[in-house]
């Protein structure tokens, strides 16, 4: 049985639609207008139990109204979905015993009060045995390095210790299932890591499903084999983030560092000169060339170093949202 | 029932413990809760002077009016003002994904609150009768009985109806414009600005099959001794009975259809 399973899933909303000024305003009270809103079209994607998949897709492109369905808070338009073999809509406080929502710009925590009187009342509401919920803590808090934060009122945190303590509130349960919207946004680098390394351990120590929707990239490379891309609601890539560079930009780039000044023009024939800054120098090459280049550079020009590598991933979302070379959706 | 007993002790602390880092805001609702009545009071204070305006003399006001104040304050229900906030800010979200219904967190907190400015109304008015006889009861146990059970579901009918108004906001931003609407009917129907005899008696018979006055002027006039018969007791307790009924019958549609039109239009 997959962990997640969306067969179609589709949400189409219905906003109305007001003119700016005080006649659209009045126009609106007689007669509104109505526009139908395709947030989520017809998307299908199977999760097996333990996968870390990568959500991506630019704002407003269907993510969260996908987990939100997910999590059984919206009703789908069509389609059909099943999360730990519930009916996420119909499934009740069973169902809800088994995921975890969190949601990077809401937070569950009191916002008065020290983070533990959240998980006591998360413990009370989950009905979780005090051994267990003993238990469960000590390994968050210790995993989220979480020790001096547990007695401090909410609002004197920062926002990277706020996550950790929204994770912790949220995985007391020991879900399986854990879908998190932006569990990194507007974090430092230092609590980014520390984020993902615990989500990473999660995973592992628990076999947990991971659905995981980020604008940092850095979170889904450390944390997901296999990505689901979303632009106006329609799943443009589902597969694994390696083989997208390969489908999406079949190119490498070979990196100098040279021992003179070479002019921009002298590099040309080799490739797209991407970055000129002697003596640093990035040279664009298709995949396929990339080894036959690189020996042809190391012979013809003064060459100290040189490294071949991947486009940033940054770049290769760019590009399959802009439509270059989209790879069918498996 | 141990389990929902272990999360309402949970949400009470919880809230208590929220409440404790309000102290001064508490402070001055209870004021503003207070202040109206014994505005109120000051006024038909001076109206009766020596003598009586509908059977009402001056000490009869003030038991009506203290006792007014006691049971606003024990039957308060303010959950629009969050529920509203719930709705529109999406912090419904993470309430709909724990397994709990969040109406349980709502009442919990009202419960939470009234165990504590009860308290302390309570003792504010124990210390004024000492000085004030006027303001004293004049209870024995089985009226004391009778006037608790109207509070608790005057308190019932008060929080279900606030809490349904909270919920329109699934349909309307304006859901707290609606609590105010609904408010200033209560000054009236409520028994809020005069007790519900000195009204006209059309509107006094309006009134009287609505509502209104089974969440406040009820309970205030059993307390005071002021509904004693067997029959308008009854009449009073039906017509509260009835009305927990029609406002828990009115949540659980509005509850539904709304979860329904929240999970259609997002939130």
């Amino acid at each position: 049985m997959p962990a997640i399973l969306a067969e179609g899933l589709t949400k189409h909303y219905r906003v109305k639609v007001r003119e700016p000024g005080l006649g659209g305003a009045v126009r609106a009270v007689f007669r509104p207008r109505y526009r139908d809103v395709h947030a989520v079209e017809a998307v299908s994607f199977r999760i097996e139990p333990g996968e870390v998949v990568g959500f991506l897709g630019p704002n407003g492109a269907g993510k969260t109204t996908t987990i939100k369905m997910l999590a059984g808070l919206l009703h789908p338009t069509a389609g059909r979905v099943e999360v730990a073999g519930f009916d996420p809509w119909m499934g009740g406080a069973a169902f809800k015993r088994r995921f975890a929502l969190v949601l990077g710009n809401k937070q569950q925590l009191m916002w008065d009060l020290p983070p533990e009187e959240t998980f006591l009342v998360n413990r009370a509401i989950y009905s979780i045995g005090w051994a267990d919920y003993r238990r469960t803590l000590d390994e968050l808090v210790e995993l989220l390095r979480l020790g001096d934060v547990l007695g401090r009122p909410v609002r004197q945190l920062s926002q990277g210790e706020r996550m950790k303590c929204e994770l912790a509130a949220a995985l007391l349960h020991r879900p399986e299932i854990l879908f998190l919207d932006e569990p990194t946004l507007g974090l430092d680098v230092t609590a980014q890591e520390t984020i993902r390394a615990f989500v990473r351990d999660y995973n592992e120590r628990y076999g947990a499903t991971v659905l995981l929707t980020s604008h940092y990239m850095a979170d889904v490379t450390a944390l997901a084999q296999r990505v689901l891309i979303i632009e106006h609601g329609t799943l443009l890539y589902d597969g694994a983030l390696a083989a997208l560079a390969e489908r999406t930009l079949p190119v490498k780039r070979v990196t100098l560092v040279l021992a003179e000044d070479v002019p921009r023009a002298a590099l040309a024939p080799y490739g797209a000169v991407r970055e000129y800054a002697p003596p640093r120098v990035v040279i664009e090459v298709p995949r396929r060339d990339a080894a036959r280049v690189s020996a042809r550079l190391l012979a013809e020009l003064p060459v100290v170093d040189l490294g071949i590598g991947d486009p940033p991933i940054e770049e290769v979302i760019r590009a399959v949202f802009e439509g270059a070379q989209i790879g069918e959706a498996r | 029932m141990t389990g929902l007993a272990t999360r309402y002790a949970a949400l009470i602390r919880a809230a208590w413990l929220t409440d404790l880092q309000y102290r001064a805001a508490i402070a001055i609702w209870l004021v503003l809760g207070i202040a109206q009545p014994l505005i109120t009071l000051a006024v038909w204070w001076a109206v009766a002077g020596g003598g009586e305006v509908g059977g009402y003399g001056q000490a009869d006001f003030a038991r009506y009016f203290f006792a007014l104040m006691l049971v606003d304050q024990l039957t308060l229900a303010w959950d629009v003002w969050y529920i509203d906030r719930w709705i529109r800010e999406g912090e419904l979200n993470f309430r709909l994904a724990r397994p709990l219904n969040p109406i349980h967190e709502a009442i919990a907190d009202n419960i939470a609150y009234k165990m504590k400015t009860g308290t302390l109304v309570l003792a504010a008015w124990a210390g004024i009768a000492l000085a004030w006889p006027a303001v004293r009861l004049d209870v024995g146990p089985a009226r004391l009985a009778l006037a608790v059970l109207a509070i608790a579901l005057a308190a019932a009918i008060r929080f279900v109806s606030t809490y349904v108004n909270g919920l329109l906001a699934f349909w309307t931003t304006r859901a707290t414009a609606i609590a105010e609407l609904h408010f200033g009917i209560s000054l009236f129907l409520a028994g809020r600005i005069a007790p519900l005899s000195l009204l006209p008696p059309a509107v006094a018979g309006v009134a009287g099959v609505l509502w209104f006055p089974y969440m406040l002027a009820f309970p205030v006039e059993v307390l005071t001794g002021g509904v004693t018969t067997a029959p308008d007791l009854l009449r009073g307790f039906g017509w509260q009975c009835f009305w927990l009924a029609a406002w828990i019958g009115v949540y659980r549609l509005v509850w539904t259809r709304g979860l329904r039109r929240y999970g259609a239009v997002g939130g």
